[in-house]
């Protein structure tokens, strides 16, 4: 594939993540929903199996883990700002190392009941993973210090934490599979590049917006 | 693909499953109340450290309560710089912060500990203890 046309692919996605995480996060946050769980294991999940399964690309969604841990820097609300930028990072590295090993057209994930696993497998390491590096990177950027002892008395909590992120992992994978014949590459350049480089754009924005919103208010 | 793959990733889900699911019966089985806060191995109840301990605020932050630092030298703490403080809240979340932390930290009527030199990370709901190490 085109390096360009891949750039400009994490970009949007990356966007578009980062943009569900300043907006739609925080959200459910006040409305006393399990954030973290929902955004991994719906949101962050669907975006990264959308973009691996549109551009079929290893690397991919470790660029947009990066693109929308740099949004989620910009929008200094909501939650631990820090935490959530490292998160999103590690999520995208995490999913990356459990699909390297499948074929980027899906044909290993023949059966329903294989969809559904790499589904809860996803949700739940990239949410757990996450969990544990932002334990451990958010103390050490701060005054206090990091403290072993912290993070392995919660942990339980923190594998516990990840069920919610599995199961609604176990239903987005399925469901994003369904369309895994679509190819970006039928996509024609004068509409790829500016729809693309528009929603990226749109996404910034709103980010922008809505931080300067929340100062105002 | 390989017929070991086929075998292998529906079990390494189920084990995922199985170890969300025995942790939250593990997690629900520990779970405390934060009727009164343990402060250096003396239990209080919060209308007492209330009482007991200077109040702050963040008026920045939108948070009020008692004075983390003032609540230490009240439990009787000696050689406050020498000591380390770990904030436990009732999920077992628990922050290790300084002393330096503490003088700008504060805990609410809610229970939540609150420092305006740390992130959010550092805020513990429901605290149950503040164990001087």
């Amino acid at each position: 594939m085109d390096k360009k046309r891949l750039f400009i692919g994490i970009l949007v996605f990356g966007s578009l993540w980062g943009l569900t995480e300043c907006i739609i996060g925080p959200s459910i946050s006040d409305a006393g929903l399990p954030s973290g769980a929902i955004m991994t294991g719906f949101f962050a999940i669907s975006l990264m199996m959308m973009s691996r399964m549109l551009f079929k690309q290893r690397g991919m969604q470790l660029g947009m883990g990066l693109v929308a841990g740099t949004l989620r820097m910009f929008n200094p609300f909501g939650g631990c700002v820090i935490c959530s930028a490292i998160a999103i990072a590690a999520e995208g590295i995490i999913f990356e190392l459990i699909w390297y090993k499948m074929s980027l057209d899906f044909i290993d994930l023949k059966t329903n009941t294989l969809k559904l696993s790499m589904g809860v497998i996803s949700g739940y390491s990239c949410f757990v993973g996450a969990f544990i590096i932002t334990q451990i990177l958010t103390p050490l950027a701060s005054s206090a210090g990091f403290y072993i002892s912290n993070l392995l008395v919660f942990i339980p909590q923190i594998l516990s934490r990840g069920l919610l992120a599995a199961i609604i992992g176990g239903i987005t994978v399925p469901s994003i599979l369904v369309f895994k014949n679509l190819d970006i590459n039928n996509v024609k350049d004068h509409i790829f590049y500016p729809t693309a480089v528009a929603i990226s754009m749109i996404c910034w924005f709103a980010i922008l917006i809505n931080t300067f919103m929340i100062i105002g208010a | 693909m390989s017929l070991g793959k086929e075998k292998l990733i529906p079990i390494i889900a189920l084990v995922l499953l199985l170890i969300g699911t025995s942790s939250s019966a593990y997690v629900y089985s520990i779970q405390s109340n934060a009727d009164s806060i343990k402060v250096n191995d003396q239990q209080y109840t919060i209308d007492q450290i209330f009482f007991i301990a200077e109040k702050r605020e963040f008026e920045t932050l939108d948070f009020s309560g008692v004075a983390l630092d003032d609540l230490i030298i009240k439990a009787g703490v000696g050689c406050l710089k020498c000591h380390k403080y770990t904030i436990i809240g009732s999920d077992g979340y628990a922050k290790t912060v300084t002393w330096e932390n503490m003088q700008n930290g504060l805990l609410t009527k809610e229970g939540l500990s609150v420092f305006t030199d740390l992130p959010k990370a550092f805020r513990v709901k429901n605290v149950v203890e503040i164990e001087v190490i």
